[in-house]
């Protein structure tokens, strides 16, 4: 079918989320950045960089013009680039922390049933490796022997699910039990791709579980399938698409606002 | 919280915010995550705007560095070297519409004007004969192609149709487009309107651009339409404002009146509603119907001493007393359609009365909907790089100073406002030529005298009951402000540059005013309708049958030519003897009231002029006297009782006269040879000193270095 995208996805599908998304924070990005720009500075700079690019244009034959009209370009770009790091600082930190948040749910597909997934433990030497054990609900069931990577200090299982849920997967060594949810579902559900024990920020970025306690276990992880979006005939990474389309809706709202960018 | 006072905490808040932030930010870019690198849509614009441009701007420079050599090679083997045989490698044209060399001279001695003085000493200073009229339309059109009027087809400001007796616009006809679509009672323009210019010949910079040599010309008068040649124009005089008219100011008030401005301006009514007063500024016909008139909506809310005005979705606050910068507005029609301008609102009074000025709406530089730049691209240049300015031909609103909506300082301000913007330009111009041809005219030497003359003198009508003193230095600060702009054009000119300063005609008191159809009525030339004593505009109460001549315009006297105007009953035949006739009459024309000779010289344009459009010019040409004008009334074809009166305008300073008593001013920086030099020996001069072979058509002659002579 030679469409965009179809109807059914325009409700609660992954890329009704992320074009809704798109919208809604290409204009709050819109009015932000006019709330903590200087819009008379920026409007003046880029009017000035136009007018070196047309400079170049109308004075092409001659070559000293051309090039100081090039190198006055630069510093133009410096101009408005400064101009515009102040609304950029205001508008990081929110988008980071939504981006991380939205990836936990759009980045990735919860397992399947009878889709194998493998669960990697990493360890923190690798002598430990041989007491490490899995232990799995009665919904999940492990289809191979565990592969020993020394290399990497990490055993690798592969495990299938049976049913649909939320499962918590347990690992033991050293007479201590750490844990892993692993979700099997058709929809979206919240994904934390990895359990680990690691600083805060470094946690946050890729889990979504609590830190691991102190033991020879550093890190739980489960292999999602990382989830692609169709539109425009094209598979799309989810942020990929949110930067394309928040993009678009933010240079159609601030010409609908009146807004310099 | 006082205004001041909120601003102040938004601005520490701000400021927290801002260190807040940067401080998150630099978190974040401490423990980066390849894959949450993206940081949203603001860094996105701020990232691809300027990369774009610098991409853009980087390939296009680019193509332009690597193309070079095979242009400039394939330049120079089409030019053979333009610059061959030049004299100098670049010619820099200042003009001053309007500078009169006795005032130039008596500021000079004076020793008010040492750059000139340089220039006078070590170069040239000369009076430059001016054209047959000493009008700037008429001047600058033969000082750009180097022929006399019957060869450019510019007489004055206006011609007249021969079959209504009506003006026209003498330099550019503007008309609808070729195809419409009609429905109903719209019209639906299929295209762009059509604009033709009038003015004949070829300014000497095509035939520069022609040989390969670059051309920078800014607001040379008769410019519009702008003419295709490889160099960049900037068009000047006679380039309308949005409504199509050369100025029409609107003066926006809650005085109730019925008066109507004589000329050049519109009043519209101001409603108070619940302490907020609306209005409108008028603007062109619609496109769909041109029985309407589009209009833009405008706010004022004062507030003490100041107003703050809501217009067209920018809003900005004025004190009394002072201008806007260029506002931008949209005059919008439906489909879509519309037009693009500029204008400034002064506050003129808040209390009791309400009463704002706004200037004509000139046509947006940065969206011209008529092209008013070669290419159309650099007007755009021009306001991206300097912000909007004024592109109409007469953009100083003489008219408003003239109906006293604006007063002295109102009118000055706004000219130097304008002339700041005229003179970034020009500097902009000197740095991109720096070879070739770099010429700018400015108007405000113009304007200026022709508002302010009557300071000058004790018993000036228009004067009259002014202390004296109050402006008196006008005029004299005028050149000397001139002077420091040559001081500074100097600074940026080398031994290879020929620098110019020309005028194209100097000034005269404008005391009294002569109504030459009230004299010719009078002397039973023209007839009026039955019981009529007087006739209103344009004629209107002339009765043609019984009319020999008539005037309209500046200085032209018409003969109402059988087979040539709708009505002619004069037979060709006679037409010489009526001339004479007339001629012998008119000349040495005494005031009765001061005994002064109103008319110095009548002079028949058949003598005056050769070339294919003599049968377009009038039939004499009328020079009045020092002191003396067409009057208002004649100039639109009015008879009123009595032929000399006072003139009692603003516009109290004139050159529309004899043109033997009005020459311009001729500044060098080299000597040059010729005593008596005219504007029509510009334009070969330039063509000589480059190298270039002069046209056979040229009236002119070129000028000899005083080396060479």
């Amino acid at each position: 079918m030679l469409a965009l995208f179809t109807w059914s996805d325009l409700f609660a599908t992954p890329l009704a989320i992320v074009i809704w998304l798109s919208l809604v924070i290409g204009l709050l990005m819109v009015l932000l950045f006019a709330w903590t720009s200087d819009q008379k500075a920026i409007g003046v700079a880029k009017d000035q960089l136009k007018a070196h690019m047309l400079a170049v244009r109308l004075f092409q034959d001659q070559i000293s013009v051309v090039m100081k009209a090039y190198g006055r370009i630069v510093r133009g770009t410096g101009r408005y680039i400064r101009l515009a790091f102040k609304p950029l600082l205001f508008v990081i930190i929110p988008i980071t922390f939504l981006i991380v948040e939205v990836d936990r749910y759009l980045g990735w597909t919860p397992i399947e049933t009878a889709q194998s997934f493998l669960v990697k433990v990493k360890t923190s030497n690798p002598d430990a490796l041989n007491e490490v054990a899995l232990k799995l609900p009665p919904e999940l069931v492990a289809s191979a022997p565990p592969v020993h990577v020394p290399a990497e200090n990490e055993v690798v299982w592969r495990v299938t699910a049976d049913k649909i849920g939320a499962f918590d997967v347990n690992v033991a060594a050293s007479g201590q039990i750490y844990t892993k949810r692993v979700v099997v579902s058709p929809g979206i559900s919240r994904l934390s791709l990895e359990r680990l024990r690691a600083p805060l920020w470094q946690r946050y970025f890729s889990s979504a579980e609590p830190e691991l306690q102190d033991g020879p276990v550093s890190s739980i992880a489960v292999t999602y399938p990382t989830r692609s979006l169709r539109f425009a005939w094209m598979d799309w990474n989810w942020i990929v698409l949110f930067f394309v389309l928040s993009m678009i809706a933010g240079f159609l709202f601030k010409e609908i606002l009146g807004i310099e960018i | 919280m006082s205004r001041d006072g909120l601003k102040g905490s938004i601005g520490r808040v701000s400021r927290r915010l801002s260190v807040a932030a940067l401080l998150a930010a630099l978190l974040v870019i401490a423990f980066p995550v390849p894959s949450h690198a993206y940081a949203g849509p603001g860094a996105g614009f701020a990232v691809l705007s300027s990369f774009w441009t610098l991409f853009v701007a980087f390939l296009y420079s680019l193509y332009a560095l690597f193309t070079w050599p095979f242009r400039h090679l394939w330049r120079s083997f089409r030019n053979r070297n333009a610059y061959g045989k030049a004299k100098f490698k670049r010619a820099v044209i200042l003009g001053f519409d309007g500078m009169d060399p006795e005032l130039a001279e008596r500021f000079i001695n004076e020793g008010k004007l040492p750059n000139m003085a340089k220039l006078r000493e070590k170069g040239t200073f000369r009076r430059l004969r001016t054209t047959y009229p000493a009008i700037s339309p008429v001047a600058w059109s033969t000082f750009m192609t180097g022929v006399n009027p019957g060869k450019h087809n510019i007489y004055d400001f206006l011609a007249r149709d021969l079959s209504s007796y009506l003006p026209f616009l003498s330099s550019a006809e503007i008309k609808g487009p070729k195809r419409q679509l009609k429905i109903g009672k719209y019209v639906i323009p299929l295209g762009k309107p059509i604009i033709k210019g009038m003015r004949k010949g070829t300014p000497f910079w095509h035939w520069l651009a022609e040989a390969g040599i670059f051309c920078s010309v800014i607001r040379v008068p008769v410019t519009f339409p702008p003419e295709k040649f490889d160099g960049v124009l900037l068009s000047g005089m006679c380039v309308p404002d949005l409504k199509g008219s050369q100025g029409t100011f609107c003066f926006c008030t809650t005085r109730m009146s019925n008066d109507k401005y004589r000329e050049g301006g519109v009043r519209v009514p101001m409603q108070r509603e619940n302490g907020l007063l609306r209005s409108y500024i008028p603007g062109p016909e619609d496109p769909l119907d041109s029985t309407k008139e589009l209009r833009v909506n405008f706010e004022v809310r004062p507030n003490g001493k100041t107003a703050r005005i809501d217009v067209d979705g920018e809003n900005f606050t004025l004190k009394v007393g002072e201008y806007s910068e260029w506002v931008p507005v949209k005059f919008k029609s439906a489909l879509g359609m519309g037009a693009h301008g500029i204008c400034r609102f002064y506050l003129k009074e808040l209390a009791p009365e309400v009463g704002v000025y706004v200037t004509p709406v000139n046509i947006d530089p940065a969206r011209p909907d008529l092209p008013i730049s070669h290419p159309v691209t650099y007007s755009i240049y021009l306001s991206k790089l300097y912000g909007p300015y004024a592109t109409l031909g007469l953009a100083e609103d003489t008219w408003a100073l003239n109906e006293e909506v604006l007063d002295d300082d109102a009118f000055l301000a706004q000219c130097y406002q304008n002339h700041e913007d005229r003179e970034r330009q020009l500097f902009d111009a000197l740095e991109k030529t720096k070879k070739g041809l770099c010429a700018c005219v400015f108007d405000t030497t113009d304007r200026v005298q022709h508002m302010f003359w009557r300071y000058l003198e004790e018993d000036h009508p228009a004067a009259r009951g002014v202390p004296l003193a109050q402006k008196k230095e006008v005029i004299q600060d005028l050149y000397g402000r001139m002077d420091r702009l040559i001081g500074r054009v100097m600074e940026q000119v080398d031994d290879d540059t020929l620098l110019m300063v020309v005028s194209d005609h100097g000034f005269k008191s404008f005391a009294r005013c002569v109504n030459l159809n009230a004299w010719l009525y009078e002397n039973e030339y023209l007839a009026l309708k039955e019981g009529k004593t007087e006739s209103r505009d344009w004629f209107e109460d002339v009765d043609w049958s019984r009319t020999r001549a008539y005037t309209m315009g500046l200085n032209g006297l018409y003969l109402n030519l059988k087979g040539r105007e709708r009505y002619g009953i004069v037979d060709p035949s006679e037409a010489d003897a009526l001339k004479q006739e007339l001629s012998a009459k008119l000349n040495e024309l005494v005031d009765p009231v001061s005994g002064k000779v109103g008319i110095t010289g009548v002079f028949e344009c058949d003598a005056v002029y050769r070339g294919p459009y003599v049968d377009n010019a009038p039939d004499l040409l009328v020079g009045y006297g020092g002191g003396y004008r067409a009057s208002w009334d004649s100039v639109t074809g009015r008879v009123t009782p009595g032929v000399f009166e006072d003139n009692v305008k603003a516009w109290s300073g004139d050159h529309c006269i004899d043109p033997r008593l009005v020459p311009g001013v001729l500044f060098s920086n080299q000597k040059i040879a010729e005593e008596k030099p005219a504007i029509v020996d510009v334009a070969p001069t330039i063509l000589q000193l480059f190298g270039l072979p002069l046209q056979k058509h040229f009236d002119g002659k070129a000028w000899k270095l005083a080396e060479s002579a």
